[in-house]
């Protein structure tokens, strides 16, 4: 595995650590191209010729197809295995964090002032937050294990790197990669000014949107402190100037129209129901007239046949991706709708890893994100 | 317990959240992780070796605290990779075998031997 390029927080792996890293990399490639591709197979060769058989016609939607896939010996082992391989990753990375975890807080306490750190200790975690960790990172990424806490944001920076087997590039900012070059691409003539990045974790976009625009005022903001505790000092160590602050983006302290751009990356499908539609009204009532809102996430359901949409929802019971779930059927024009936008400054686009400056081995596989914009 | 010990901290390993029942037999799900586990550990074993016996032939003799600090040079690194590929594909053969089977055609039965 190509390591994560170094920065003064990366948690730094010993021998075994760092092949117990690989091998999960390695694990998780040979499951995506040799086992998983096998579904398709099993499917068409033995569920589907079943299902016929007993219905006298084929599955009409993704859910019939989970019902008799889910009990097909092949399908369940490749899951298991695939559910394992994601508590691997977690495994893989923690106990050189756990070593590490003085020494990181202490740099953490340490970190420089281009930009800025803000807390809130009385903030309330969303329960859509504390119901499950997410993505099976133990802990979840709002937990305070010991005081001034990074280790959710250690383990974040390594972990998601092994999830994306490369695919979010050394520097780990794949994302914003992406929405910065569909920005310069879509919008060549806009210099934004004041931008937010919702849900922002360790930050790994808004920093290389930073890094950028070094012009542009950057601001994001998450519920977890030791995510921004840990992304803050890890902006600065990479010369960034980020204003991070602990909110929730349903409910902001920002005043109205104070940005230009107001994005998140993959954090819509971590919400709720009643949590997206605030997000949108909180997104419009950020944003300066003519200002656009970028929110990037996974692919929705319509489009998709029935094999293919029960495949794809795999995260959502097994990796704890409970809200995806509804988010795949959910109208995402009418969101804008009802936050403010009108039809006409309302467009579902689509961006992916063709974006990116830095093409890492994987990009050429290549992927792509659903991106709603509204602008206002 | 030393002071050292007392100050030690130690990080939930558990995620929150149902966990899922794979098979039937839940002890399968078990056994499934333990061998996952295995394969890991002994991937780590062979690398590590690796770096012994690529020490050994570099310096002849070395220090343990060499290993830790030995930094993999990128040949090295793919060859390792694609050793780890093989060595997956090598354990989970009997998940190949199954698939093998579903896309052979006939009963399985050799036609020529059973007269």
């Amino acid at each position: 595995m190509i390591p994560l390029s170094d920065h003064d927080m990366l948690a730094q792996r010993n021998h075994d650590e760092e092949s117990r890293q690989s091998f999960v990399n390695d694990f998780r490639i040979h499951l995506a191209s040799n086992v998983f591709p096998g579904n398709f197979p099993t499917y068409y060769n033995r569920v589907l010729p079943n299902f016929i058989k007993e219905k006298g016609r084929e599955p009409e939607t993704r859910h019939e197809v989970r019902k008799v896939m889910t009990h097909d010996p092949y399908y369940s082992f490749w899951s298991a295995m695939q559910r394992n391989s994601q508590e691997m990753i977690w495994d893989s990375v923690i106990d050189s964090v756990e070593r590490q975890l003085p020494e990181l807080i202490e740099k953490s306490r340490k970190a420089g002032d281009k930009g800025s750190l803000t807390l809130d200790p009385d903030l309330e975690t969303p329960k859509y937050h504390v119901a499950a960790d997410i993505h099976l990172q133990p802990g979840a990424y709002h937990s305070d294990q010991i005081e001034d806490d990074v280790a959710a944001g250690a383990m974040y920076d390594w972990g998601t790197y092994i999830y994306s087997m490369g695919g979010l590039g050394t520097g780990n900012n794949a994302l914003g990669q992406i929405t910065n070059g569909f920005f310069k691409n879509e919008y060549p003539d806009k210099k934004p000014l004041r931008i937010l990045d919702m849900g922002c974790t360790i930050g790994g976009s808004i920093t290389y949107w930073a890094q950028q625009h070094p012009d542009t005022e950057c601001y994001a903001i998450d519920v977890g402190a030791p995510v921004l505790r840990y992304g803050h000092a890890r902006a600065e160590a990479l010369g960034a100037a980020v204003h991070f602050s602990q909110q929730n983006a349903e409910h902001t302290d920002f005043e109205d129209e104070s940005f230009d751009i107001v994005m998140s990356h993959i954090l819509l499908h971590e919400t709720s129901r009643t949590a997206i539609q605030n997000v949108f009204d909180e997104s419009y009532r950020l944003l300066k007239p003519g200002g656009i809102m970028m929110h990037m996430d996974l692919p929705q359901a319509h489009g998709q046949q029935p094999l293919e949409g029960f495949l794809f929802e795999w995260e959502i019971y097994n990796n704890n991706e409970h809200f995806f779930a509804q988010l795949r059927d959910m109208d995402m024009a009418e969101l804008c709708r009802k936050a403010g936008f009108k039809d006409e400054n309302i467009h579902p686009k689509s961006a992916g890893s063709f974006w990116m400056d830095d093409q890492t081995p994987y990009a050429d596989d290549g992927f792509e994100f659903p991106i709603t914009i509204g602008i206002k | 317990m030393s002071k050292d010990d007392q100050k030690k901290i130690k990080l939930p390993r558990t995620a929150k959240g149902k966990k899922p029942q794979y098979f039937n037999d839940p002890t399968v799900d078990k056994l499934l992780s333990m061998v996952l586990t295995l394969m890991g550990e002994l991937s780590v074993t062979r690398d590590r070796l690796d770096t012994v016996e690529r020490l050994v032939e570099k310096n002849g003799l070395f220090k343990i605290d060499d290993i830790e600090h030995y930094e993999i040079p990128d040949d090295v690194n793919q060859i390792r990779s694609e050793r780890r590929s093989a060595y997956i594909a090598r354990v989970l053969k009997s998940v190949q075998d199954e698939l093998d089977a579903l896309e052979q055609k006939g009963d399985g039965k050799n036609t020529e031997l059973a007269d």
